[in-house]
Order: structure tokens, then sequence, then C-alpha cells
């Protein structure tokens, strides 16, 4: 089990001393929402100190007097993950990269942009755009940092036709548990030059090292898009549409699933039914939002010309147009806002976030449906039909808190093995934090998990970096572990 | 066969268009274009009357060229014909040219039982073309419309939201009609009439096409009102965030402010 020091008036003086007064914050001046992510229900846990890094150097000092003095140290980006990630279980130090969040150069001739951790996605996405060229990975949450996207490898609408955030990490500069900084990475288009640790740091969640610069690939901005919306009767056969798209070579931008129940909170939320329940005068039970990037308008009429022809074939009940801005805008903060919907209908969400084969999708939502009708929870989702990656939420309501988690446990259990029987993965793109580790054990099996753990002590013997977090294990019996504040 | 009129204007997207700090011109050019949102509820709410009684719906706005792709997105989610009314002297007219262009080449396309429009337009905001398109087409009018019963017998029942409820009145035809945004939200067209829209023949009528025309009475000679400035309104003095980095240093200092305000 861990021990950890706690952090001395010593000790502060020496972290003071690197960040200055103004940037270091003792017990009594942390910003309460450091005890947190998106997920509170996981649990609140206040750190004993924070602070804000500005550089690579300063977060080398850091580390090295926290892994003399054996002090926990979390990194925090924006604080939006939704399994705990960022919570500092242990205590210990907040190391946070909010002012970290300079875009530092681009690199027209290698499409290439350099930028410090703590940029928000909606800022890179903007600059980039103001270059004429767009950064492809597009997470919901806006105002993540493209730091902590790249510790949860995270993904979004777009990882159809373009991957996730992993596909477009050239570089990082990265200080280790002991304060030494490497350079993993360079910016080429490929490489096959021994051990990716680069592939190894992202989607670590900040338990191997802490990211302090990266370099992000970019691509030429795309002239002009379009989004069909085509609903169907039923989730059965709107998601076996799904490989009927990718297989007619329309080569979509994203295609994302969403029934009737998330389309009804979402229009109860939103005030505006953008998505229309009903079409042709019959419910509609799913629906499937198509996106579509090219150089003309002419390219993505036959695009859509095509659409149209396999979805009639395909018992669609209609395939409607998303062309005009602001229907674009309404559409796409509607899909945007599904999760702010859920949020905004009950007290306390739980969530999982698993990916599963795309043809496996309709069985697992089953599954989850009978599983939320047996134990009274109510059950939301959405998601990522083009890759296999569903977002289910379960709402406590007006239950009380611990019932809500009794109940919510047991879903989680069954859905988690069913999703393992479907082989499937613990998550997609919200990685796995605290909250998901044991379902992480189970899926891959000890010989994988020790594996990790192995790892994980080679870069952090001591277990200084985001203690209790993926495969960490030495807070477990919570003799390390602080009950949560 | 109800005989529908939706009136609709192009606008440049309102969160882009800046100001010329030296002019105080609006910056127009580039400035991407879009149907005015109140437009399109009326649109809906006019396709919901065809949908449910029959008829068919002629568009009309005043524009430039471009505003042909205006019509074109009506036409794909329920118009029937479109009239563009474009030339050189209709520019720089107030409303009360514009409804005068407006209604003369709506009489070109025969009388109407039904007239729809937005209650204003996202850009100028007047809100006085309904009233004075009502005028000029000597049609009674309902404003505020949530929602229409029936149209029959040369009659309109139809619902308005008042601050104080629901009011049900009865008009007769012909009868303007301007609505409630939340209660006739726009339809995504489907991509046969998005397709067939594009390639929908679209009337357009010059200062020449249009029969009676005034030329005094339309663009600048025909306007009654004069815009001699435009600026922007004040600014308030922009907040102050403080974040001298600790809670309680940061709470001295709020205090401080305040008491040198004399607010507290």
């Amino acid at each position: 089990m861990a021990t950890y020091n706690k952090i001395t008036p010593e000790i502060a003086a020496q972290l003071r001393a690197v960040v200055g007064e103004r940037r270091f914050f003792g017990k009594d001046d942390v910003d309460p929402n450091y005890s947190h992510d998106e997920m509170p229900i996981y649990g609140r846990y206040m750190p004993d100190a924070a602070v804000d890094a500005e550089t690579t150097e300063e977060v080398s000092a850091i580390m090295k007097i926290c892994s003399a003095n054996k002090i926990p140290v979390t990194c925090r980006g924006a604080g939006t993950g939704l399994v705990g990630g960022c919570v500092p279980l242990a205590g210990g130090l907040v190391l946070c990269t909010r002012r970290m969040n300079k875009i530092l150069a681009y690199d027209m001739d290698n499409l290439a942009v350099r930028l410090q951790p703590g940029v928000l996605l909606k800022d890179l996405a903007a600059d980039a755009l103001t270059h004429g060229l767009m950064y492809p990975p597009d997470p919901g949450e806006k105002t993540a940092t493209v730091g902590g996207n790249i510790s949860t490898n995270a993904g979004g609408m777009r990882a159809v036709k373009y991957g996730v955030t992993r596909d477009y990490v050239l570089a990082l500069t990265v200080v280790l548990a002991d304060g030494r900084v490497i350079e993993l990475g360079k910016s080429v288009c490929k490489t096959s030059s021994g051990y990716s640790l680069l592939h190894l740091m992202i989607g670590s969640e900040g338990t191997l090292g802490i990211i302090t610069e990266m370099t992000m690939k970019l691509i030429p901005s795309p002239i002009c898009d379009v989004s069909c919306l085509v609903p169907f009767r039923d989730v059965e056969s709107c998601i076996k549409f799904v490989p009927k798209i990718k297989l007619a070579n329309l080569d979509p931008q994203s295609i994302e699933f969403m029934d009737a129940d998330i389309v009804a909170s979402s229009a109860a939320f939103t005030g505006s039914p953008i998505f229309p329940e009903r079409v042709k005068n019959e419910d509609v039970g799913a629906s499937v939002l198509v996106t579509f990037v090219g150089s003309g308008e002419d390219e993505l009429d036959q695009k859509m010309i095509r659409l149209g022809r396999i979805a009639k074939e395909a018992d669609a009940l209609d395939v409607l147009v998303v062309a005009t801005s602001s229907n674009k805008k309404s559409v796409w903060a509607a899909r945007s806002g599904f999760l702010t919907a859920i949020e905004a209908d009950t007290k306390l969400i739980d969530e999982m976030d698993v990916v599963v084969p795309v043809d496996k999708i309709p069985a697992f939502l089953i599954h989850i449906r009978s599983l939320g009708e047996e134990n009274g929870i109510r059950i939301r989702n959405f998601g990522h039909a083009g890759d296999g990656n569903l977002h289910i939420y379960c709402c406590s309501d007006d239950l009380e808190e611990d019932e809500f988690k009794r109940r919510v446990k047991i879903i989680m259990d069954k859905a988690y093995a069913k999703c393992a029987e479907l082989e499937g993965q613990v998550s997609g793109e919200h990685s796995i934090g605290h909250a998901k580790m044991v379902y992480l054990r189970e899926s891959v099996g000890e010989d994988v998990f020790g594996l990790m753990g192995e790892i994980k002590k080679v870069f952090d013997p001591d277990c200084i970096l985001n203690p209790g977090k993926v495969c960490d294990v030495s807070l477990t019996g919570r003799e390390g572990r602080r009950q949560p504040c | 066969m109800l005989k529908i009129l939706v009136c609709v204007k192009q606008i440049p997207d309102v969160d882009l268009v800046k100001m010329d700090p030296e002019t105080g011109n609006l910056i127009r050019t580039g400035v991407p274009t879009l149907t005015n949102p109140l437009d399109l509820n009326a649109l809906e709410a006019a396709v919901q009357v065809k949908e449910r009684l029959g008829g068919r719906i002629t568009l009309i706005t005043m524009g430039p060229p471009t505003a042909e792709s205006t019509l074109r997105e009506c036409l794909a989610v329920g118009g029937d014909e479109a009239v563009l009314i474009s030339g050189r002297p209709f520019g720089g007219a107030d409303t009360l040219s514009t409804s005068y262009a407006i209604v003369k080449a709506a009489d070109m396309k025969g009388k109407f039982d039904l007239i729809f429009c937005g209650k204003e337009s996202l850009d100028g905001a007047t809100g006085q073309m309904a009233s004075q398109l009502a005028e000029r087409f000597n049609a009674s009018q309902i404003s505020c419309c949530c929602g229409i019963e029936e149209v029959k017998d040369g009659k309109i029942r139809a619902a308005r939201t008042l601050e104080t409820g629901i009011e049900l009145v009865e008009a007769t035809l012909p009868c303007l009609i301007t609505v409630e945004k939340d209660k006739f939200c726009g339809r995504l067209p489907s991509l046969d009439n998005y397709l067939a829209a594009k390639k929908a023949p679209i009337t357009v009528f010059t200062e020449n096409d249009i029969d009676g025309l005034d030329l005094q009475k339309i663009g600048v000679p025909g306007s009654g009102t004069i815009v001699p400035k435009i600026y922007p309104p004040e600014l308030p003095e922009p907040g102050q965030i403080i974040r001298t980095g600790s809670v309680r240093t940061d709470v001295a200092r709020l205090m401080e402010l305040l008491a040198g305000k004399a607010a507290l």
C-alpha cells in the first residue's frame, strides 16, 4: 500500500519558490472544485495544496520537490473529465495546467501546431481555422483542455473519418515523476523507431508523466459540409444502416446515433424540437445524423443522393437535409447539448462510455434498457454510431443518492459484463480514472492489468503521479486513500 | 384552394456583422447571409395550414440576386413557387417602400387568402412590415399567433398569445398573420425537396415587370424615413476580474474596491 508524506510548511515554501506566491494555493485557498471533475458522484477529494504551473521548467522543479518528498501529484486541466481522473484521491498536490494555455507556433509547411497543454479544445479549433486549418478531433466537451484530451485519448464525433486524438499527436514534451524532461515523437508523418513511448503516454491519464508541450497534426479545413438526418422506425433498423453508409464509400465525417428518448429530452431542454419525433405520420424510433465534407456543393449533392438511395433501401422514413447555417447551428447545438439536457432533467447521473462492435449496438442497448427497467432506473443514451461508442447515462430522478448508487452498481456490473460478452471495451473516449478501474481489470484480465501496473512502476516507482488511477492499485484497501470529503 | 403568401427576407448573419468605426456603416462584405429566422417560423405556420387544409404557398422577397438562395431554402420546406423582386431602383428602401413593392408584385400573382410574415427581421428589427402589408393588402391582421384552428367560409379562427393568457380570435380573409416562434419551429427539408428546390424556377420581377408600379414609391424616393447615422451603443464599463491567487486576498481586494465606490 502506498504511503505518502504531507506537504509541510518547508515543502510548501519550496513550491512557492518555484511558482511564486500568487500561483501557490495552500489548503485553505484551494479552489473547492479541485476536489471533483464533472462526476462528483464518484467522490470529492481535496488536495493539500495546488499550483498553477506556466512552464516545463516549473513542472520539472515541482516534480523534483514532490518526488524527493514523496508527495502525490495529480495533474488537472479544465476538470471536465467524467471518470474522476483528475481527482486527488491521495490528497497531496494538484498541478493545474490552466495557465499553460498558449498556442506557440504553426508550422504551415508540415501542417502542425505547437502548443501548451492548457489550451482549450474550442480555442485550438477556432485558431486553427483562422489559418485555414482544422484540428480534426471533435470531442463533445469543447471547454476541455487539449492536454486533457491527449491524456484521455478523447475521440468525438469526427472519429469515423479522422480518427481520435492519438492520431493527431506528433510529439510531446513530458516531465517524468522524478522531474526529468523527455521529448517523445517528432514532427514527422511516420516512424518505426523502437517502442512508442509517445503512444504509451497518450491516454495514460497523468499516471506516467505530465505533458507540458505538444505538437499536434492539422489538416486543411474542408471547404464545405452538409449533414443529413436519417430517421427510422426503430433502433435496430437504424443501426443496421450504419455499415451500409460505410460500404457505400460515402466517407462520412461523422455518424451520430440518437434514439427517441434523448431527442425528447433535448427538445424539452432546448425548447427547439429540431430533431423530429414524427416523420410522415410515423413515430421516429431512432435516427442517425450523417455529416459529409467536400470541396464543393455538387460533390456533397452526389453523396446525399447516394445516401438517399441506400436509406430508401434500408426502409428509412426519410432523409432530412441540414444545409443552412441556421439549421447547422441548431442541430449541432442540440446534439452537443445532449449531456446537458440529461443533467438538467435529474439530480444525479452515472455514466458509461463503452465501445462495442457497431453491429452489436442494438443488442447492447436492448440489454441496457431491460437493466434500467428491472432496477427502476431511467436510462438515456446517445453515441457515435459510426464507431460503436455509446454514452449511457443512468438518471437518479427522485431517488436518494445511496439508493441510486446501489441500483446503479447492479446495472453497471451487468452492463460491463455484457459489453465484454459482446467483445467491447470499457471506455471509448472517457477513459478509466478511478471510477472504472475495476471494470478495466475485469475486461483486460489479470495478465494485461498486471503488465500495465509494471509499466506504471517503471515510470513512477513511488506511485506519486495521479495515484489510484487506471491500473494503480496502490490505494486499494483505502490505506493510502482518504475518505471522500 | 387556399392561396397563401409568405414574405421572407435574406439578412446578413447578424452575429458576424461589424460596424465601421469611422463611417458608422455596417460592413456586410463577405458576411454570410441567412434567411430571417422569424420568417421561417411564419413559413412553418403556412406549411402546417397547407398540410391540413390544402393550398398553394407563394414565397416572395425583395433583395439582391443572392436572395434567391433564401427562396430556394423556403421552397425546400414547403413553398410551391417563388418571386424575387430585384433591381437597383428598389435599393435603399425602408419599410414603407418595401411594403409597397411587395404588394404590387404579389398582385401580379393574384389575390391571397392568407399572408404570413415574420414579426420582424433580425437585422432591421423595425417590426413595421407586417402592419404595413396588412394595410396595403386591405387584410385583417392577427399578431402573436400561436395556433390556427380553422380557415373556413372566408374566415380564420386563431389563437394569440397574450401576457395574461391565450386569446381566441376570428378574422375575415384575407388575413395577415405573424406567429410566435416557439409554436412554429421550422423543419428540416427532405432530401427530395431540397434537391428539387435547387432546380425550381424562380420568378424575378424587376421594376419593369410589375404592372402599375410607381417608381416614386419604391427604393429611396419612396421611403418615408432617412437614416442619417448609425452608431453603436455606448458600452458599459468593462468588469474587473480579481484573481490574486488567494481567495482571502481576492475578498479583501473586492472589499477595498466596493468601499472606494461607496457601495458599502
